[in-house]
């Protein structure tokens, strides 16, 4: 995985951009929790096959949130969550949600074999890899989604990056370092990445720069 | 290089992170401009050996900048340029110069082609790529800085080469030499992997949002 290291930098860029007003130490940290516990899958990699980027890595569990969290504070008459939390919660509610889409489901999709993106809907795991082009001679080229046409029959088939379900995958994480359908007697080697290479350090640096830069600055004036 | 359209979306969420009260549709442009500025020297490479990613990408233009405008506005008596653009002309000129150089420099410097950070004075392109991880068999590993590595540079990162005998393909100059190639065939890159279009992604919706924000609250 980009290690939570890589999700948190990009999601400190994601939360200064965001937050406005509500931005500080106690919206940031609420924001580094929700983007570590969806890691905890790792755990429940030994109970359940192909846990890890599954049960914390998929779009349907944060829409759900995020209708719940519509339905509540703009819909009801009278809202369960404004109740209890402030505009400023409910606010850091909405970021969070949005970090953990982008920051930490959309980074996964696109590293080994990607993320299980619909689950529990539909049990696949999908990996986002490809590039975007405008050439002289092809034109317009993307590779991320394969779409095919049969000259013969004439149907399509398209392929989005299909890597397999819950059954035939398994990430490697520090928890189960490696896949345990193969069975070997080298020394386990658990590894805890930090940046596995030179984008994901800049996101990291790219974190840490927006967070030095937002202490720095000097007040804004009340009127202008 | 890393894709023009990345630089801007790097370029659009810093600028959405750091404009705070300044922030508008005027700003936002000045920002993602400054973003992509560095990239312009692939132009001057049709005249100028090499100047890919080496004219605008090294150090000293920004760091002159920043300069400029620290004692502009910091230390000297006359603060002109304050007293001209105010509050929000500083700012956004602070954020753009960020921008200049996080975006536009360093996305090319982090494993994509490599920048030329010392060009003119020195002339190296440097690329800081490879891995930072804990193993409970090897401890601590590390490759992104390497001490006395090989090839033409004098910081301590890998360079791939200089402008003599590195030449970076663009768009604009295809070969990457001096000399208009007009029959080439020629590729412009959008976005050249997964996380790449992460990126893209998140600086559409985050503009999105902030924009409709505006909007509701004006």
């Amino acid at each position: 995985m980009p290690s939570t290291v890589v999700h948190a930098g990009f999601a400190l860029l994601l939360a200064a951009a965001l937050l406005g007003d509500y931005y500080g130490r106690r919206a940031l940290v609420a924001l580094l929790v929700v983007l570590v516990l969806p890691e905890a899958d790792s755990f429940l990699g030994p109970v359940m096959s192909g846990a890890h980027r599954t049960v914390g890595h998929n779009v349907v569990f944060p829409a759900v949130g995020a209708l719940l969290l519509y339905y509540d504070t703009r819909v009801r008459d009278r809202s369960l969550v404004r109740d209890r939390l402030s505009d400023r919660w409910v606010a850091i509610a909405w970021v969070a949600v949005f970090a953990h889409v982008f920051a930490h489901v959309a980074l996964d999709w696109t590293h080994l074999d990607g993320v299980n993106l619909f689950w529990p809907l539909q049990d696949q795991f999908l990996a986002l890899d490809g590039e975007i082009l405008l050439s002289t001679a092809d034109g317009f080229v993307q590779t991320f989604v394969d779409v095919q046409i049969d000259p013969e029959t004439g149907a399509r088939s398209v392929d989005a990056g299909v890597t397999g379900s819950t059954e035939t995958v398994h990430v490697n994480n520090p928890v189960e370092p490696r896949d345990p359908a193969i069975v070997t007697d080298e020394p386990v080697d658990r590894r805890f990445p930090i940046a596995s290479s030179g984008w994901r350090l800049y996101l990291i640096g790219l974190g840490l720069f927006a967070l030095v830069a937002r202490r720095l600055q000097g007040p804004e004036p009340d009127a202008e | 290089m890393v894709p023009t359209l990345v630089a801007a979306a790097v370029g659009a969420l810093l600028a959405a992170a750091l404009l705070g009260a300044a922030f508008d549709r005027r700003a936002v442009a000045v920002v993602v401009a400054a973003a992509v500025a560095p990239d312009l020297d692939a132009v001057a490479s049709l005249v100028v050996p090499g100047a890919t990613n080496a004219l605008f990408h090294a150090i000293w233009l920004p760091l002159f900048a920043a300069a400029a405008l620290y004692w502009d506005t910091g230390v000297s008596e006359s603060a002109r340029f304050r007293a001209r653009f105010g509050w929000r002309g500083v700012r956004i000129a602070w954020v753009a110069l960020a921008a200049f150089l996080v975006a536009g420099i360093g996305l090319d410097l982090f494993g994509s082609a490599g920048a030329n950070l010392l060009y003119p004075i020195h002339d190296a392109y440097y690329r800081i790529d490879g891995q930072l991880l804990f193993s409970t068999q090897e401890g601590i590993v590390q490759t992104f800085v390497a001490l006395g590595a090989e090839g033409p540079g004098i910081l301590p990162i890998a360079s791939p080469g200089t402008t003599g005998s590195y030449a970076i393909p663009t768009w604009v100059n295809p070969d990457g030499r001096p000399g208009l190639s007009l029959g080439a065939d020629r590729e412009l890159s959008l976005v050249r992997s997964g996380w790449q279009l992460v990126v893209v992604a998140a600086a559409v919706a985050t503009l999105a949002v902030r924009f409709g924000q505006r909007e509701v609250t004006e």
